[in-house]
């Protein structure tokens, strides 16, 4: 068998990722196996990054036939992240999402956040009582039966928390 | 005789808002944005007494390594000076670096073995600021960061440590593997690749995501005790069994310490580590703060940020030595 790498050499050695339950496997030569143990064991995280990717995605593709996947917020893309270890911005975790997953799974051992959260900004505060007001003032006006300010209310909460899900 | 091998415990959290993009630093405009945003939360959450803010474009070459050296910003933080700055209140070591890898970088440094005071400090700043402001983060992921390996608690604790015997005695790759075990790593923490000057590590947690604050904290303490303990036990081992060699090594140190006139970085790292087991065992008459701070004022951009000039070379040890001589007298 050939060396997936390098396509020159035979491949005399197996190099197995755990990703989850899956096991990834790739065929490799003794010298292009001693390149990724040097990667590895360099410390340099950029490196070690996309060295776990493209031992996950192999390089059977060429780099330009590849589906190249953009984040559309930032335009950072797919290939830019595993190069330099770093995302564009927090909507890369989103577009990059089936990406990031295995590589997160790697490096932390779970992908569910545990402790600290954000406080409530005092905006959403704000928001809160704001809201809080309306649907006193809503509940009497229905016992009032003055449906129009009833109606008129519900639809200011409405937008309300239209504005708050976009948030 | 195990005082003291702590000598300082450190937390920062990494944040980053919500509509920027991560690499603040190399564009001016929202590196600006961040700075203004970062500084008026601050202040309107009341927090804002005793921090001062620092654009590091406003410093001298020197005076930003002086800073760095004395760990109240990164290294990190030095890579676009134009661009990046630094809240700081002096009187407790507590920094908010301001586009560095990430947005934010919130830092809190404390004496010895107090990684909970540390990270006290940090969440009142955290605090603060998510009240004024919108962080990136997501409900299964946690804080988003420039950096997979900060995904979740954006929190990284360390402690520094000091460990001439296990280093001495060939322990530090089996220490590595009882850490990285549990889901930490420890490091040099001066020179270059894998040099331990000084015989000082940095032992900190290399996991950010799944886990809470506490446990992450926890896990660092209680491997911090475990370094702790297997160094008093190599060290009482070699005082009982070479008792001369080991006292011979100390006072030799003392000795170049106090009266040497040339003292070059390296070896005053190597003499420093022998002085400071010296003072943590009582066989030499200094206080282990004083021999603490020398690490501080002996590295160079300290040494000539205090001398208001560029040294270099012999005039740089001589001053250094210097230095030295005038804290141990």
């Amino acid at each position: 068998m050939l060396c997936e790498e390098c396509k020159v050499n035979e491949a005399t050695y197996t190099l197995s990722v755990m990703m989850g339950d899956e096991v990834k496997t790739r065929h490799l030569c003794g010298e292009c196996m001693a390149k990724m143990n040097m990667t590895l064991n360099s410390g340099n995280i950029k490196n070690l990054l996309s060295s776990i990717l493209s031992a996950i995605t192999g390089n059977d593709t060429p780099a330009e036939k590849q589906q190249e996947v953009v984040c559309p917020r930032c335009r950072t893309t797919l290939s830019q992240f595993t190069k330099s270890g770093h995302l564009g911005c927090p909507g890369c975790y989103e577009a990059f999402h089936e990406q990031l997953q295995p590589m997160l799974l790697q490096i932390h051992g779970r992908v569910q956040h545990a402790g600290r959260q954000p406080l409530a900004t005092e905006d959403a505060q704000r928001a809160r009582s704001r809201q809080e007001q309306l649907t006193r003032l809503m509940e009497q006006a229905v016992a009032l039966e003055d449906f129009e300010t009833a109606a008129q209310l519900r639809d200011q909460l409405r937008a309300l928390a239209a504005k708050e899900a976009q948030a | 005789m195990t005082n003291g091998t702590v000598l300082s415990s450190r937390v920062r959290l990494a944040r980053n808002y919500e509509d920027l993009p991560f690499d603040t630093g190399k564009k001016p405009e929202e590196a600006a944005t961040c700075i203004s945003r970062t500084a008026n939360a601050l202040a309107l959450s009341g927090l804002g007494d005793g921090f001062q803010l620092i654009r590091l474009n406003t410093l001298t070459d020197t005076q930003r390594k002086a800073l760095a050296e004395s760990r109240l910003i990164s290294k990190d933080l030095l890579r676009e000076p134009e661009t990046a700055a630094v809240l700081l209140r002096h009187e407790d070591a507590v920094s908010v670096m301001i586009n560095e890898e990430d947005h934010l970088r919130i830092q809190a440094v404390r004496p010895g073995l107090d990684l909970l005071g540390a990270a006290s400090a940090c969440f009142r700043v955290d605090d603060a600021l998510s009240r004024q402001v919108a962080f990136a983060f997501d409900k299964q992921l946690g804080y988003l960061t420039a950096c997979p390996t900060n995904t979740g608690t954006g929190m990284r604790a360390s402690l520094l440590m000091h460990l001439p015997m296990l280093t001495v005695c060939k322990q530090m790759g089996n220490v590595g593997q009882i850490v990285a075990k549990v889901g930490l790593t420890i490091r040099g923490v001066y020179g270059e690749g894998n040099e331990a000057l000084g015989n000082l590590y940095q032992v900190s947690n290399q996991v950010t995501l799944g886990r809470t604050e506490q446990e992450l904290i926890s896990a660092v303490t209680a491997v911090g005790h475990q370094l702790k303990d297997m160094e008093a036990v190599l060290r009482e081992k070699t005082f009982t069994t070479s008792r001369v060699t080991l006292e011979d090594t100390i006072f030799r140190a003392w000795g170049l310490m106090k009266f040497a006139r040339i003292m070059p970085l390296k070896e005053f790292f190597k003499h420093w580590s022998g002085v400071r087991l010296g003072a943590e065992l009582g066989l030499l008459p200094v206080s282990l703060e004083t021999v603490d701070a020398l690490l501080e004022q002996c590295q160079d951009a300290n040494l000539q940020a205090q001398a208001e000039t560029t040294l270099s070379g012999i005039l740089l040890d001589a001053k250094r030595a210097l230095t030295i001589r005038k804290a141990l007298k």
